[in-house]
């Protein structure tokens, strides 16, 4: 490699003028960021289109059987005329542009088996595993960070042993039979909680604002409606949080580990501040950031990885009714199920990124 | 280092802890609704739609059953002996043509619109007209209004079976006048199954308040149905997992659970319910492909006959749960045409060993398909594939097992490519003549490759032209001979449990309709 040594004697020292007039970026190094990671995150959106189309259209197997019953299915004639009105009839490729035009005006499709416009129920079932989610994830942090910040604390004590042990059960226990467990404990042998259902059965749901019933039923002013809804939440919401609390619980120990022996709370033990100062706007804030991530994760989690728990439940939100999708080779329903939950990752990612990019000016300029 | 929680901390979960604390105790909260006056009902939803004429589905049609009354009826769920529903009804001689009267005249729709002959040749027509899945039970028949209070229908063939179709749910009465209100046409450009799946337009004891095809159906009684009043007001039907409706039924949370296994029902003591236990419409048998190049073995008539005698058919009773039942063909045994029992197939290993002398086997293994996921009436197909598997091969027959979801399973079936296996068939209708698919020449008969035997298709001839009373030995005749070629080796009729909660007092539940929402008290 030849280096030159021409340039600096050969080009014009810059007139004290130029060095001043350093270029301006053309964005905000902040807006900038955003911008970008709103481009990618359209690119992934669009990258999920195409895996989940692919994946579902790919499956060796004919919708239309599942469709039809054992008489019609033998009938040509209603097989053909089925295949048209669903669009099997077209080579590939056209199916996908045909599906991404629709959703790109909005429209998901409509379910081969109950003909109800995909979008229609996903904003049905959408709400109850977001209230479910949001239960679940606010009883996780909760206790998740508690549960870590003591184990930390209290390092290589009984008390952090037991709670890494609990930890681990909380990752490795199978949702499913926690959840037929907690059930037949909590519900049917000591009566703390309600049945299964978002309300009980002889309850109306409440006037629809938000799909919500704990928020709704306050919004129309419904005190018993709440506490019914409220009540059903409980224990779903905690048996979907164990694996969550688990995942918390080690990586909010380790990351105040991390956080404990830097120079800063050194420094601030010296003061001779507070313990309580120390720990909570010392060790725990800065403890915080990474976990933004792990928390938000976690959501998308709970969203997609809900199946069980709502089946065992009857919550019939986004994973019972993605359920019912697959058996049935409902491909519209499946497409729609698996774009709904890209999104909502991409989403969660998108603001994680951007909580960075807010929290820590280093993030933005990279 | 000791810590103590900051006062925001601490207020925080004293406030959690007080609504957690009053949520608990909303067990028994009303909420603004009535529980005495509400049945909850719990399956695991096989539910597509609740328009009557696109329904062909176990949800549907126990949801249908509540809302449309029918033109003929089965009472008392005796399968072998329709009767008069809301029409009254006559066969020609010849069994060709039907003539139906109006025998309900002050039955109701549920807006208060009179039931008329016009809604019932609408109904027909429609059901016919929209080529949906339960189209086929009209197939071949022509639908004339005589007058006001007279329809004939005429079928080419004689058509025996028409009495014992027309109680099916789907084919319902409709309101004509609003369902054509709301795109309802006679054929394929019908659009009212939104608005049917939504209003309801039948003269039953209830009517549809809330669908929603992925979580619960609520039905509100009918208040101009010209029958008893119900004593439940409202019907909840939720869509819950059968692990779930055991414990709801125990508890008291639910009044009426269809889908508990024979394991299950076997838990609900006297205090939590009781399980009433009717024969199923189903039938579970082993199918052989016929051609030699698919089957293999099994395309060998000696080979058929050797499985099914090495197969233990009580061992397969005891898998199915009490109440199960040997079958001596696919017939189901409470209709008409049925297979005694005592003639069934019987285990005799010493015949096993001679068969598959002749036919030359030689312990090579046999691909054997079914669905995966699938119990019918409880009896997981998994389980039941797997013993055949272990009895079979105690008599030298060697399955490889090849299990599937129940939709691919489906579609392999029906591609005729598949050389031994588990099928199922459920009655579309309880008349012999529902079997005749699985003769060569029949839909079903085509997936094994069943193209002819003349033997079958003369006894057949001889069954369609048999009069009344001579049907059932007819029919039985031919199934007998049927079963006896082992194309098709029938395993068991599985039975219909219906768990019934303790809050029940009263009830009626048969065979035609499991559980009679509008009769419980």
């Amino acid at each position: 490699m030849s280096v030159s040594t021409t340039d600096s004697s050969t080009a014009h020292p810059p007139s004290s003028d130029e060095a001043q007039r350093i270029k301006p970026p053309l964005l905000p190094p902040l807006l900038r960021y955003i911008l970008i990671r709103i481009g990618i995150s359209l690119i992934l959106i669009w990258g999920v289109t195409v895996v989940t189309f692919l994946m579902t259209n790919l499956v060796p197997t004919d919708p239309v059987a599942a469709i039809l019953g054992d008489r019609a299915a033998a009938d040509p004639e209603i097989v053909a005329a089925t295949r048209e009105r669903l669009g099997l009839d077209q080579p590939l490729i056209v199916q996908y542009f045909t599906y991404l035009s629709n959703l790109l005006q909005g429209d998901m499709g409509v379910s081969n088996q109950t003909r109800t416009p995909v979008l229609e129920s996903i904003g049905q079932v959408f709400p109850a595993s977001i209230e479910l989610g949001i239960g679940a994830i606010l009883i996780s942090v909760i206790i998740g960070l508690l549960l870590g910040l003591a184990s930390a604390l209290k390092q290589n004590t009984i008390l952090d042993h037991a709670i890494r042990a609990l930890s681990l059960i909380g990752i490795s226990a199978p949702t499913f039979w926690i959840a037929a467990v907690g059930y037949y404990v909590f519900f049917f042998k000591l009566r703390v909680v309600p049945g299964a259902g978002r309300l009980d059965p002889w309850i109306t749901p409440p006037p629809r604002v938000t799909g919500l019933y704990t928020v709704d039923s306050l919004l129309a002013g419904q005190m018993s409606t709440f506490v019914n809804a409220f009540g059903h939440l409980i224990l779903p919401s905690c048996v979907l949080a164990l694996f969550t609390i688990g995942l918390l619980t080690r990586f909010s120990r380790s990351s105040v580990l991390d956080i404990i022996r830097l120079d800063y709370v050194t420094a601030a033990k010296a003061k001779g501040l507070p313990a309580r100062t120390v720990v909570f706007k010392y060790i725990f804030r800065g403890a915080l950031v990474p976990i933004i991530t792990v928390v938000g994760l976690a959501f998308g989690s709970l969203l997609s990885g809900a199946v069980l728990t709502e089946t065992v439940f009857a919550w019939n939100g986004l994973g019972q009714y993605a359920f019912r999708g697959a058996t049935t080779l409902d491909l519209p329903v499946i497409m729609g199920v698996g774009l709904v939950i890209g999104i909502v990752y991409i989403i969660v990612n998108f603001i994680v990124d951007l909580i960075y990019g807010f929290v820590d000016p280093r993030v933005r300029v990279r | 280092m000791k810590v103590r929680l900051p006062r925001r901390v601490l207020a925080i979960g004293s406030a959690l802890a007080l609504t957690f604390s009053l949520a608990a105790c909303s067990g028994g909260d009303q909420g603004g609704g009535d529980a005495s006056d509400t049945l909850v009902a719990e399956t695991a939803f096989n539910l597509k739609t609740i328009d009557p004429h696109r329904q062909f589905e176990f949800t549907g049609s126990t949801i249908d059953t509540a809302i449309y009354q029918t033109a003929l009826e089965f009472e008392d769920g005796d399968l072998t002996k329709p009767t008069d529903g809301l029409c009254s009804f006559e066969m020609s001689d010849d069994n060709k043509k039907m003539t139906l009267k109006l025998k309900q005249k002050d039955a109701k729709f549920s807006n208060g619109d009179p039931v008329t002959m016009d809604d019932v040749v609408f109904s027909f027509e429609r059901l016919k007209g929209i080529k949906g899945n339960p189209s086929f039970f009209l197939d071949g028949v022509s639908i004339k209004k005589v007058d006001d209070e007279t329809v004939e229908l005429t079928s080419k063939k004689p058509n025996p079976a028409l009495p014992y179709i027309l109680p099916n749910a789907s084919i319902g009465i409709v309101n004509s006048k609003v369902v054509k209100e709301n795109d309802g046409t006679t054929d394929e450009k019908d659009g009212a199954e939104a608005f049917l799946n939504e209003n309801s337009q039948g003269s039953g004891p209830y009517k549809v308040e809330k669908y929603d095809a992925d979580s619960q159906v609520v039905l509100t009684a009918n208040e101009h149905y010209n029958g008893p009043e119900p004593k439940y007001k409202r019907v909840v039907l939720r869509n819950v997992s059968a692990e779930t409706q055991l414990t709801d039924i125990q508890s008291g949370q639910a009044q009426v659970a269809y889908d508990l296994n024979a394991e299950q029902a076997k838990q609900i003591d006297d205090s939590m319910g009781e399980i009433a236990s009717l024969p199923s419409t189903r039938s579970l048998y082993i199918f052989n492909n016929t051609d030699e190049k698919i089957g293999g073995p099994a395309a060998d008539p000696n080979f058929r006959k050797a499985v099914m005698s090495a197969i233990d058919y009580d061992k397969l009773t005891d898998l199915a749960g009490e109440g199960s039942q040997r079958m001596g063909s696919l017939v189901p045994n409470e209709f008409v045409g049925a297979v005694p029992k005592d003639q069934a197939p019987e285990q005799d290993l010493d015949k096993t060993k001679k068969l598959l002398k002749k036919a030359g086997y030689d312990g090579e293994k046999i691909p054997f398909h079914y669905s995966s996921d699938q119990a019918v009436n409880g009896v997981d197909l998994a389980q039941l594939a797997e013993t055949l598997q272990a009895q079979l091969k105690e008599a030298g027959i060697n399955l490889a097992l090849k299990p599937a979801p129940s939709s691919t399973q489906l579609d392999g079936f029906r591609s005729a490519k598949q050389p031994m296996g588990i099928g199922t068939w459920g009655a579309d209708y309880p008349d012999p003549t529902n079997y005749n698919v699985f003769i060569p020449g029949g839909s079903v008969a085509d997936r094994v490759n069943w193209k002819s035997d003349p033997k079958l298709e003369k006894l057949a001839a001889e069954a369609e032209k048999a009069k009344e009373g001579d049907r059932d030995a007819a029919y039985a005749e031919l199934y007998k001979a049927t079963t006896d070629t082992a194309v098709w080796i029938p395993l068991v009729q599985p039975v219909n449990t219906v768990a019934v909660g303790s809050s029940i007092n009263k009830y009626v539940s048969n065979a035609d309709i499991s559980f009679d929402f509008a009769k419980a008290e």
